[in-house]
């Protein structure tokens, strides 16, 4: 657990960086931190390592205040991302990772064991690990950057814009990749961003900053999403907020429709399943893999809606967004259902979907 | 080896060690002065123009004066020897100070995040990063070190340029040519030895070039 008590930081300039933020990120869960430039979010991080020393109030760590002790032993125990990885260029990847082991006392070769088994853990192929940090991609580099964090086995992660660096497809990559992550170590972390989104698919908790550091708003996503509490917040999360919300309720009131399916033979050449209409071509392992127009030709599938179950049994419902997202990009206007496994589930009624939408528009 | 009456290999011997040891000993002396450069914008106000006002000093004046201040003989190798200490250190102080500047803010401001103290900083991260400008201002140190030691031969410090002087003084062409020449092959070979182990200490330097 970290708690921001009444925080302040003035610097030697005179800027205020932090007025008096009190805040509190619970054990084991993902707290994100997101506001405006110059709002004071790296600066909040830093007070946690004391690379900022709060000139008022106190950060605790698991109940103990952190200005007590040594800041470069503190340090060693809190993992720490930043935005361009700030790799050391002079070592090779495997002994990047192996930095805060080696700080910690472990010999080299234990630091590098260690290393490889987090590198592993974070996706990264063993054949990159000798080497150097300027022959990988950003996208590359930045999974070092969290193997970094992540090799000392500190129970706190600081994460300062960790992922805005890159493309937006590798930055979705990464997230989910941290979330996987997260599901395994529960680990405490604080994150900053400055990209609403990615706070609201990351947070357990959201917390959003007004300049000085102070707190417009602390709450779980779809809350901040369903009623921000005043302008500067519903302005921040943005006008698409309804749609976006829909990705935090669940569908459980969609039945799944039956539509005409029909094994995806090889340059096969017979016509739909039910003439005059749109039929779903399922591959060897019942996956979905095309349209079939009445016309007789192939389209593309669109997305689909999953279901939360991994098996075809289960009746758990996926989001509502989801649902929405395949009815709409689907040639047939219907959209295909799939479950966890991408088997096919059944077929998403677009009326269905807006009915349901009608039903539980916000407020 | 023995030519034009001198032992060839004394005066190579007496030529490279003047112009190493004082190389490296400059380098030795500028590190923590560029280090303080590098950390304190007063003492960067003080140091840099400092040495660049000491480098420009002629060599022959040092070489004169460092006796008179220091009681040291008038034919000592170690008023040459000091003389292209000063002028290393004169020179490395910048390279050191700009050096230190160029390691990137990401990476000192990671380093500081995973718990280096402030002497680890340095000599595990922000030296061995600085190890390609470094290698830049050394090998000027050095090629212009090589030079400066003929010098001394003015005032009868034995080195190549013995052979440059005597030869002037008994008209001998090729005495003279010998003195340059080889003076001129000892720079270049140490210049290579000095670019090849600033690169074998900065192997990832290359990396980014996809090599
Ligand atoms: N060392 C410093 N000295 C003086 N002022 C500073 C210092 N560091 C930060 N500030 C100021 O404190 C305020 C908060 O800065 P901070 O870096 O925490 O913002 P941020 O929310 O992280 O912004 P961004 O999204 O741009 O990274 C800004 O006004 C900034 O200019
Ligand atoms: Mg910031």
């Amino acid at each position: 657990m970290i708690e921001f008590r009444d925080v302040g930081k003035r610097f030697a300039d005179g800027t205020v960086g932090l007025e008096s933020l009190s805040l509190t990120a619970r054990e084991g869960e993902i707290t994100v931190l997101v506001g405006p430039s110059g709002c004071g979010k790296t600066t909040s991080l830093r007070t946690v390592n004391r690379m900022v020393e709060p000139t008022s109030g106190a950060v605790l760590l698991a109940g103990r205040d952190v200005a007590q002790g040594d800041p470069a032993e503190l340090r060693r125990g809190i993992g720490y991302v930043i935005q361009q990885a700030g790799l050391f260029p002079h070592r090779r990847v495997i002994d990047n990772v192996a930095t805060v082991p080696v700080l910690q006392g472990l010999s080299r070769r234990e630091a590098r064991a260690r290393a490889a088994e987090v590198l592993e853990r974070v996706g990264l192929d063993d054949a990159l690990a000798q080497r150097w940090p300027a022959q990988l991609s950003g996208g590359q580099q930045q999974r070092v950057g969290v193997a970094r964090a992540l090799a000392g086995d500190a129970p706190v992660l600081l994460m300062d814009e960790p992922f805005s660096a890159v493309d937006p497809v590798v930055r979705v990559e990464l997230q989910d990749e941290l979330l996987r992550l997260q599901a395994d170590l529960g680990k405490t972390i604080l994150f900053v961003t400055h990209d609403i989104d990615e706070a609201i698919r990351l947070g357990d908790r959201v917390a959003v900053l007004r300049v000085g550091g102070r707190l417009a708003q602390f709450a779980p996503p779809d809350e901040l999403l369903a009623q921000p509490v005043d302008d500067f917040v519903s302005g921040f999360v943005g006008r698409d907020r309804g749609y976006r919300r829909l990705g935090f309720l669940p569908a459980t009131a969609l039945r799944l429709v039956d539509l005409p399916t029909r094994a995806d033979a090889n340059g096969d050449t017979a016509g739909p399943a039910v003439p005059g209409e749109w039929t779903v071509l399922l591959d060897g392992s019942e996956r979905p893999a095309a349209w079939l127009g009445p016309d007789g030709a192939r389209h593309d599938l669109g997305s689909v809606y999953v279901t939360d179950g991994d098996d075809a049994a289960a009746d758990a419902a996926g989001t509502l967004r989801g649902a929405l997202d395949a009815a709409l990009s689907s040639p047939a206007g219907r959209g295909v259902a799939v479950d966890g496994a991408g088997r096919y589930r059944g077929g998403v009624d677009t009326d269905d979907v807006l009915a349901l939408l009608d039903r539980s528009a916000p407020r | 080896m023995r030519a034009f009456g001198y032992d060839i290999d004394e005066l190579v011997i007496a030529h490279v060690l003047l112009a190493v040891v004082p190389v490296i000993l400059g380098l030795v002396i500028a590190l923590p002065l560029g280090w303080w450069a590098h950390r304190s914008a007063g003492a960067r106000r003080v140091l840099v123009p400092l040495s660049g006002a000491l480098y420009t000093v002629p060599s022959l004046a040092l070489i004169v004066f460092i006796p008179v201040l220091l009681g040291t003989p008038i034919l000592s190798p170690v008023n040459v020897g000091l003389t292209l200490t000063i002028y290393t250190v004169a020179l490395l102080v910048r390279s050191v100070a700009e050096a230190l500047d160029a390691v990137p803010a990401t990476v000192t401001t990671a380093a500081t995040a995973v718990g280096y103290r402030p002497a680890g900083l340095l000599f595990g991260v922000q030296l061995p990063l600085a190890v390609p400008v470094l290698t830049a201002g050394i090998r000027v140190a050095s090629v212009s070190a090589f030079s400066l030691v003929t010098v001394g031969a003015l005032v009868g410090i034995q080195s190549l340029g013995t052979l440059m002087t005597d030869g002037f003084q008994q008209d001998y062409t090729a005495m003279v040519a010998t003195g340059i020449v080889g003076s001129v092959l000892l720079a270049f070979l140490f210049d290579a030895l000095w670019l090849a182990l600033g690169r074998t200490l900065s192997p990832w330097a290359r990396a980014g070039a996809g090599v």
